[in-house]
């Protein structure tokens, strides 16, 4: 049976859509701790399957992770991710503050051996492509990274999409400026150069910024500061886009008539691209799953991050992405070892 | 005291060589953790937290930066460690 451990607090939409979300999952037969106030969380008590842990302190956003997570052992979200690292259960999610939930699961479940920095990873809607979604990762946790890094973050995500979405060799690609080998930075020629023949991989090489929502590879990989701008772009974007059609329906009878037309369809699409529709982003490369829920998410993105932390646990992802690192020799010491000879 | 400092060292050198994947014998007093083992922060804060688990000691921000060989976090825990 899978147990997530559930932070409680800091869902940014309050603990009503939390304890919505929660009991949406709960019902579908996930077990549930959630740390938190008892009085805050006191509608969930007596529902099946769900456990009230009592954790009274919390993380706020404005709070600096590393300092925060190391002297309040008590927060929330450090009991949530240590209940996964002792065992109790399987699995973390969070709509908590991002930097906390990614530090209190570094610290308290650790690094896979042989995993240097952690990743952050994002399923992306493709528009009009119904089924598997792509992976861009990192979204996030690092923002200065190294060819190796990359190199590791084109392994986890394609372990990533392979265990938990099923994808049957992933094509991995790497987010750069051309197509070419030689375009992009230092550290995206080396990780090209790299992954151009690394084992365990189909890497069909460099991906541009259009080639993100079109489908050409099933995991992206770039690092941390590129994909969080690109993530944030893309929302951005998918929200002035959808403001400019609704304005556009609205111009007049017959643009009324074609949206009214068109919107069973236009809903459909606009469900599929809500961040609340994945359960938020994943760290991949610790020894343990944490799932982080967008920052504004509904009950809707609670309970998706609850079952995309359950999915990933069952699936036994961790011990397969680092089976596959050993394997292909994708590990800190493998790669090392690589560009000393 | 002796004992406890060998035993302090095996650990740091048994943590170190698993995590960062390096030969144990590269891991001396005199190691630099940054230069010689290329370890970064996050590295760091791993062997402190390991470190502070083990001996039931607490190592604040200030202390765990002026730390900057093997044998310099060594002497950090043994004098440390409660009696």
């Amino acid at each position: 049976m899978t147990v997530v451990a559930l932070d409680g607090r800091g869902a940014e939409r309050g603990t009503a859509a939390l304890v919505e979300g929660a009991r949406a999952a709960a019902e579908e037969g996930i077990e549930l701790r959630v740390f938190g106030s008892p009085g805050e969380l006191a509608p969930l008590a007596g529902v099946a399957g769900v456990e009230l842990v009592p954790a009274p302190d919390r993380i706020a956003n404005n709070e600096e992770p590393v300092a925060a997570v190391r002297s309040r052992p008590d927060a929330s979200v450090v009991r949530a991710a240590r209940d996964v690292a002792e065992g109790h259960s399987q699995a973390l999610a969070s709509a908590g503050p991002t930097g906390a939930t990614m530090t209190a699961a570094l610290f308290e479940m650790r690094r896979i051996a042989g995993v240097r920095r952690p990743a952050l990873a994002i399923q992306l809607a493709v528009p009009g492509r119904t089924g598997t979604p792509t992976i861009l990762l990192d979204v996030g946790a690092n923002s200065d990274v190294r060819a190796h890094d990359l190199v590791q973050f084109a392994y986890l995500g394609s372990a990533f999409a392979a265990v938990v979405l099923g994808v049957n060799r992933p094509r991995v690609a790497l987010l750069s400026v051309g197509e070419e080998p030689g375009k992009g930075t230092a550290e995206v020629v080396e990780a090209h150069a790299i992954l151009s023949s690394a084992e365990g991989l189909d890497f069909r090489g460099n991906a541009e910024g259009r080639d993100l929502l079109s489908g050409a590879a099933d995991v992206i990989v770039t690092d941390g500061f590129t994909g969080n701008v690109t993530l944030k772009t893309l929302e951005g974007t998918a929200k002035a886009v959808g403001e400019a059609v609704r304005s556009a329906a609205r111009a007049g009878p017959r643009a009324a008539m074609g949206g009214l037309l068109l919107r069973p369809s236009l809903s459909s699409l606009r469900r599929g691209m809500d961040p609340d529709a994945t359960g938020g982003a994943i760290l991949l490369g610790i020894r343990g799953v944490a799932v982080v829920g967008h920052g504004s998410a509904g009950p809707e993105g609670i309970a998706n991050a609850i079952r995309l932390a359950a999915r990933t646990a069952r699936e036994r992802t961790v011990a397969r992405t680092a089976e596959l690192l050993e394997r292909a020799g994708g590990t800190r010491g493998a790669l090392r070892d690589r560009k000393d000879d | 005291m002796a004992l406890n400092r060998d035993e302090v060292m095996e650990k740091v050198r048994e943590h170190l060589s698993s995590e960062l994947e390096v030969d144990r014998d590269q891991i001396a007093e005199s190691t630099r953790f940054r230069e010689d083992l290329d370890a970064d922060s996050l590295d760091l804060y791993e062997l402190v937290m390991e470190l502070e688990d083990t001996y039931g000691i607490r190592v604040s921000e200030e202390d765990a930066s002026r730390i900057e060989t093997v044998g310099q976090a060594v002497d950090f825990v043994v004098a440390r460690i409660p009696a």
